[in-house]
């Protein structure tokens, strides 16, 4: 009989406020406009080192998992259409319909064009310096293909 | 996607990055969030007054897990936060919490109620505690006069607390 698995430093449960991606999108278009894009990607990376500091140190320990496990709490929770496959060589998250990117899209009738930076660059800073590369590509409106690697 | 679940995190690295620029920066941006949220709730309030800010954060404390009372009569709308879901979220958190995180609520709920006419009474009672006690009064002198009996008054844009 296998362990169960311990909680995830955020695990969330309870009602979703989807609003709340209309205040990023109101935020990033704040910052790019006053301080520049450069600033939002440091708020971001600030993000995926200090705030996610629990995954980060998953990766420099060598386990890729607990981000894919963050991925299926919070995509089901978002009512996202996603997938998540796992082999040896990588996790590979696709993203059909981003509930966040398309609840914006609905509520505001357009989204910024930096809106999908807050996972390239979160993906990024979480990476940067472990075993790890998480390289975020935006396929489509509101889709992606979010894929872990071992770096060479 | 930072997930709508752990916006209060990314909310405060903001707080933390416009608080290092200067304090008229951190008012702009409350500004531009008052503005955002005006699409939910300035309607409400225009059509409904008192009866349409309790549709309002009825859905709020249902979708953000607020444990609150809300009620009003006729002088006065209040909501009584016993455990504020924003402030704990940012609390519990690797980063570390800015320590005037509970301003950000009367900065973008104070510049709608001068807006709409009504008067807002903003009790934080203690930044580092997730309870506080918003009253919103149609009558200014009545919200002068109560004032006087809150433990931290907060101030918004264009109007700092004396």
């Amino acid at each position: 009989m296998s362990e169960p698995e311990a909680p995830m430093r955020y695990q969330e449960d309870g009602n979703v406020h989807l609003d709340f991606h209309g205040a990023v999108n109101t935020t990033i278009a704040f910052i790019v406009a006053r301080y520049g894009i450069d600033a939002l990607h440091q708020i971001f990376r600030r993000v995926g080192t200090d705030v996610y500091q629990d995954l980060r140190a998953h990766l420099l320990a060598g386990d890729s998992h607990e981000i894919a496990r963050h991925w299926q709490h919070f995509f089901v929770r978002e009512g996202a259409d996603f997938d998540i496959a796992v082999t040896d060589e990588e996790i590979v998250l696709t993203v059909r319909r981003c509930t966040a990117w398309h609840h914006v899209n609905k509520i505001h009738g357009a989204v910024s064009a930096q809106f999908c930076d807050q996972t390239v660059v979160v993906n990024s800073a979480m990476a940067e310096g472990t075993p790890f590369s998480i390289e975020t590509s935006i396929t489509g409106p509101g889709a992606c293909r979010q894929v872990i690697r071992r770096r060479a | 996607m930072i997930p709508s679940d752990h916006f209060t995190r990314f909310y405060n690295e903001v707080f933390k990055f416009l608080e290092a620029q200067g304090e008229a920066d951190l008012d702009g941006y409350f500004l531009e969030i008052s503005k955002n949220q005006e699409k939910h709730i300035l309607e409400l309030i225009r059509e409904s007054g008192f009866a349409g800010m309790y549709k309002y954060w009825s859905v709020i404390r249902d979708e953000e897990n607020c444990e609150l009372d809300l009620g009003y009569d006729d002088d006065k709308f209040e909501l009584r936060m016993h455990l504020c879901p924003s402030l704990t979220k940012a609390k519990d958190n690797d980063a570390k919490t800015w320590g005037r995180y509970c301003d950000h609520c009367a900065g973008w709920i104070g510049p709608i109620m001068d807006k709409t006419g009504y008067h807002l009474v903003y009790d934080v009672i203690d930044r580092d505690k997730p309870q506080c006690v918003m009253r919103i009064f149609k009558d200014g002198d009545k919200a002068r006069e109560a004032e006087k009996d809150v433990a931290l008054l907060m101030g918004w844009p264009g109007r700092k607390p004396t």
